[in-house]
């Protein structure tokens, strides 16, 4: 276990925005913390990060590297007078770091930005800004990454290249990312563990894949020739643009798309649909 | 400390608002040339008219030292307000922009972050006070030569140009413990505001009554003595015809006093809140 967190729990005067959570991550493994807005995500990562106390609870992190753990939280921090280099060259200073022309370019292709590039910061997008933030958080050489919702704001474009490069972080360099989002379908592809925060909660955890599945209770099934079906019919589906949305378990969604297709169904595409209140809901536990 | 304090002044020299500042101090000390060239001789004219009934005066009152005393005024409001104005934007503007917080991610103990803070802005405001001097003496000269001092401060009193020129050297040197005092007391508002209008207003206030202040006779030896606002004008006394060392190396020594306590809080108050 690289990181663990144990028992945190945090108060801002009456309002308790972390009770008693617990979380760990194993070396390389890509851990997930799914929470809708105000669950608690950021104040734990912030914890986690050392910015703010917790009040009770202790952080762990088995690393002896001078950086032990960096990160973003929301949206990246960079001084947008600077160019990339200059961003680049004071959060080098502040660790004691010498940037070199080499380390630089070799930092800026790492993340998928142009070395080349000489203008402000302030001129980039949302998504170089992002992966500029991530280049700063691997100064140094941290053997933990924490990504606070580190796709909000991101196109789809954005998200899936941040996808690729969070995933050949990992592969490549070996390093423990730990990333947050209230969008589960982004961090069930991409992580390997998920956790569950509700109202300062943690309300469950587990493989990520096993997570999701069991929060998935209905399919967009989109083709065409599915009305004429009776058993179609009587899984009462309701129709949507280009399709229907059927409600009923993965094991059971195998044998309906097959027996749709025995009877002459046109699908296109069967889409999982999360449901967020089954996943975050901790009654239903 | 040595990496954070580069990282510092590497930023302040690359902020378009260092440059502004630099500018606003130079648009004030162009104003003050420019009305002195303007209308310098009426005021001197004006000041003197009782007594050029009684004396006969020689050369020519308004030259440079008599401009680089009007300059050095300003060290009552308009450089002190720029100070703080600027000072307290090298951490406000790290809270806007939420920099603060993308440093401290990195392995930066939270002492040494806003000790480099302290020590860059008496740096900056060392270096503003010494370019204030500098361009004041050169242009002044330049555009009006030298000559005798004469200064209204409980009467008028009059030096010779050689003397003139050390007193306001010196006066320059002591104002700069002043300006140190406001530009750490605007760095402390900026770590309990963080907000850098609040930080502004606050800052104009505590100067405007800090000047209140300074006029007050609190009726009591030691507050009339050590009370903070009684001890920013310490420049003023190479002004009079027997220069108070005594009483200017202790207020001194008690503002350097002060700024040490004041940035002290400061720094406890920064470690202790959370981000």
């Amino acid at each position: 276990m690289i990181f663990r967190a144990t028992n945190i729990s945090k108060s801002y005067g009456s309002l308790k925005a972390l009770s008693e959570v617990n979380l760990e991550c194993k070396k390389g493994e890509i851990c997930g913390l799914i929470g809708a807005n105000g669950a608690g995500k950021s104040t734990l990562f912030k914890i986690i990060l050392g910015l703010i106390k917790q009040d009770s609870g202790t952080i762990e992190i088995d690393s002896f590297g001078l950086k032990p753990i960096g990160g973003i939280i929301e949206k990246p921090a960079l001084y947008e007078y600077l160019t990339a280099y200059g961003n680049l060259k004071v959060f080098s200073q502040v660790q004691g770091l010498n940037i070199s022309t080499t380390l630089y370019k070799e930092i800026m292709v790492q993340v998928g930005l142009h070395p080349e590039r000489k203008d402000i910061v302030k001129n980039y997008s949302l998504g170089m800004k992002q992966r500029l933030g991530l280049a700063i958080a691997l100064l140094n050489k941290p053997d933990c990454l924490v990504l606070d919702e580190p796709f909000s704001g991101l196109d789809p474009m954005g998200i899936h290249g941040f996808h690729k490069l969070i995933k050949k972080l990992s592969s490549e360099n070996k390093i423990t990312i730990l990333i947050s989002s209230h969008i589960v379908g982004e961090l069930a592809e991409l992580c390997d563990t998920l956790y569950v925060l509700n109202k300062g909660r943690m309300i469950r955890s587990g493989q990520a894949d096993e997570l999701y599945n069991t929060s998935v209770s209905s399919f967009k099934i989109l083709g065409r020739g599915f009305q004429k079906l009776d058993f179609f019919n009587a899984l009462n589906p309701v129709e949507i643009q280009g399709g229907y949305l059927v409600t009923t378990n993965r094991t059971k969604i195998s044998s309906i798309i097959k027996e749709m297709a025995i009877h002459g169904a046109e699908i296109t595409a069967c889409i999982p649909q999360t449901d967020l209140k089954v996943l975050f809901d901790d009654e239903c536990l | 400390m040595i990496g954070v304090l580069k990282a510092e002044i590497y930023k302040i020299l690359r902020q378009s608002k260092t440059l502004y500042a630099l500018a606003a101090i130079f648009i004030i000390e162009g104003f003050v040339l420019l009305s002195a060239y303007y209308q310098g001789t009426e005021i001197i004219d004006l000041l003197l008219a009782n007594l050029k009934d009684s004396f006969e005066f020689k050369g020519n009152l308004l030259n440079g030292n008599l401009i680089i005393y009007m300059i050095l005024n300003s060290l009552w409001f308009h450089i002190p307000l720029i100070l703080m104005i600027v000072v307290s934007g090298f951490l406000t503007s790290e809270y806007k922009d939420r920099t603060v917080e993308a440093v401290l991610l990195q392995p930066v103990n939270k002492i040494t972050f806003i000790g480099s803070k302290y020590i860059v802005s008496i740096i900056f405001t060392v270096l503003v006070v010494i370019l204030l001097a500098i361009t004041t003496f050169l242009i002044s000269y330049m555009i009006f030569g030298k000559g005798d001092l004469v200064v209204y401060l409980d009467g008028l009193n009059f030096y010779p140009s050689n003397e003139a020129f050390w007193r306001l050297c010196c006066a320059f040197m002591v104002g700069t413990v002043s300006m140190l005092f406001f530009s750490v007391v605007s760095l402390t508002f900026a770590v309990f505001f963080k907000d850098a209008t609040k930080t502004w207003i606050v800052s104009a206030i505590f100067l405007v009554c800090t000047n209140l202040l300074l006029k007050i006779d609190f009726n009591n030896s030691f507050w009339n003595s050590f009370f903070y606002s009684k001890l920013i004008d310490s420049w003023q006394y190479y002004f009079y015809y027997e220069i108070p060392y005594q009483t200017i190396y202790l207020n001194i020594a008690v503002l350097i006093f002060y700024c040490l306590i004041i940035s002290g809080i400061g720094v406890i108050v920064f470690k202790r809140r959370d981000l």
